[in-house]
């Protein structure tokens, strides 16, 4: 069995064999396409010189049409030729090329599996046809032969299938992008509402960068009505920079709160209850407190060395002190003591 | 009577305020921002923010060993870091900045003598390389990030933290800092005025 002269560049690049491959399946493929339609079907005449090259440049644009509308795969003639060269057991040897390549041309065994469905759908078309197949299959190896050393000695024709090629690859990324954003859309779906209009990014990587976004702009949103001043200006930098300055500077103003919180506390310890009764009070009852607590203070440092006792006489002071006050304000110092008594 | 007359156009005005932002609030957002956009703003949070700090500040004059008693400047610390302790608990931990200002303290009490110095430098070695090269070759390319870095610095323990995050953080962090800021302000009024009225009775 004469070797194929495809083998002989298997050594080299995987990809020119791919590319070599590919031809000669879709060579063979315009021959079985030929031959089977020859009878049946009245297409348009193709000029069968020769070299068959130009009429597989005439039907594969032709076959690539047909198959765009219907969203299944393109390569036909590839898919006749699978089916073909797994039939006949002796291809098995150059059937294996594919598959060796099939790290760089992983839809082969995709391929294969749509050459088995369009077989049978083939077969379904034209039945009578189907025993003909492989009796034409012995005749393709033949001719198979002759195509590959005319493919060795046409090298602007095995370009022209290149090119081809191309632009069947180009056009199934076109549906598989189409199915891609029809795809993306319905699997955003349940976790984001986002409609990709036409011309935006459908990427998935576009959709999250689009969504990040969108969170870290809600939030700016906020942060600029927090920080006065910081609605008007446009541009996170600047915002930044405001809201920046803005804790910056309240941070600023803790501190020198604090200052002047110790240097007045040195002075007096604790009047500070009285006072705090005098607040959460009304207006009309601010002094009578003010005027009973500072005479109950003598009492507290005596025994108020001990936190406990501290608690205790302040609860009390509070209980008897603040019968007129918000009751609410009562019960919260009582809990913050007890938070604070198990620091 | 002073203090009233401070604290009542405060009550007047946040009350009004927080009315207004949660009608506004209420439309637009969920009840939980709603919840965080007033949550610092009530006169309620202030005075229990307020009684916290006075047991605080009691505590530093308690134990004047904690801090140096006479030296202003280190009391002046001492309230300082109470104030901010009393403010992470009255937002009762359920923000980064609140745990992150309530375990330093803690790290700071078992590393104090020897690492106290390695966590400062460590925190301004920990900034990425990136951006210190950046600041070498004087490039104003990612202005945004310093930006955010200098924010993550601000906010207490979220400095490595992701923007979103970090702007989330920081939305709770300045309510409560103006909360803080209204609160302390109020009481050294009133310790002022006290101190002048006692001053004056003695």
């Amino acid at each position: 069995m004469e070797r194929i002269p495809g083998s002989g560049v298997r050594s080299g690049n995987c990809r020119d064999n791919k590319q070599e491959i590919s031809v000669e399946i879709f060579q063979i493929g315009e021959e079985i396409r030929r031959l089977m339609t020859e009878n049946l079907l009245q297409e348009a005449p193709r000029p069968e010189t020769g070299s068959s090259f130009t009429a597989l440049l005439g039907l594969p644009e032709n076959q690539a049409m047909e198959l765009l509308n219907s969203p299944e795969s393109y390569d036909s003639p590839a898919i006749l030729t699978a089916d073909i060269w797994r039939e006949r057991g002796k291809d098995q040897k150059t059937l294996s090329y594919p598959f060796n390549c099939s790290p760089t041309f992983p839809s082969n065994a995709a391929l294969v599996e749509r050459a088995a469905r369009f077989s049978i759908f083939a077969a379904a078309q034209n039945s009578p046809q189907t025993s003909s197949v492989p009796s034409n299959s012995s005749e393709n190896s033949l001719k198979l032969k002759n195509e590959t050393t005319d493919s060795e000695s046409n090298p602007t024709i095995l370009n022209k299938n290149q090119i081809s090629l191309k632009r069947k690859e180009r056009q199934k990324k076109g549906l598989a992008k189409k199915s891609k954003n029809m795809g993306d859309e319905s699997s955003k779906l349940p976790y984001v509402h986002v409609r990709a209009r036409r011309g935006h990014a459908t990427d998935s990587h576009s959709l999250a960068e689009r969504a990040r976004r969108e969170k870290i702009n809600a939030r700016m949103k906020l942060l600029q009505e927090l920080v006065p001043g910081c609605s008007k200006i446009s541009g996170t930098a600047l915002v930044l920079d405001e809201i920046i300055n803005h804790v910056q500077s309240l941070q600023r103003e803790v501190e020198f709160l604090s200052m002047r919180l110790a240097a007045v506390n040195s002075r007096i310890d604790f009047n500070l209850d009285s006072l705090l009764a005098a607040e959460s009070g009304s207006l009309t009852d601010g002094n009578f407190p003010g005027m009973v607590m500072p005479s109950m203070w003598p009492d507290v440092p005596v025994n108020g060395t001990r936190r406990q006792q501290h608690h205790n006489q302040h609860q009390q002071l509070w209980h008897v002190d603040v019968g007129r006050d918000n009751h609410n304000f009562i019960s919260q110092p009582n809990s913050l003591f007890s938070y604070d008594s198990t620091n | 009577m002073a203090s009233s007359l401070i604290s009542n156009p405060v009550e007047n005005s946040d009350r009004s305020r927080e009315s207004k932002k949660k009608k506004k609030k209420i439309q637009n957002q969920n009840q939980n921002q709603n919840q965080k956009q007033t949550r610092w703003k009530t006169k309620f949070e202030q005075q229990i923010y307020s009684s916290k700090l006075l047991d605080a500040l009691r505590h530093v004059h308690r134990n004047p060993s904690s801090a140096a008693s006479s030296d202003t400047p280190l009391r002046g610390r001492a309230v300082r870091e109470a104030a901010d302790r009393a403010l992470a608990v009255a937002a009762k931990g359920r923000t980064r900045w609140s745990r992150a200002i309530l375990t330093n303290r803690l790290k700071l009490r078992f590393k104090k003598h020897k690492k106290q110095r390695v966590t400062v430098t460590g925190n301004s070695r920990s900034k990425k390389p990136g951006v210190s090269i950046l600041r070498l070759k004087g490039k104003k390319l990612p202005a945004l990030q310093r930006r955010v870095r200098v924010l993550g610095r601000l906010v207490p323990g979220c400095r490595e933290l992701s923007f979103p995050v970090l702007l989330e953080e920081a939305t709770d962090y300045i309510p409560a800092l103006e909360m803080q800021v209204r609160a302390m302000t109020a009481l050294a009024e009133l310790l002022t005025s006290a101190d002048a009225g006692s001053g004056a009775a003695c």
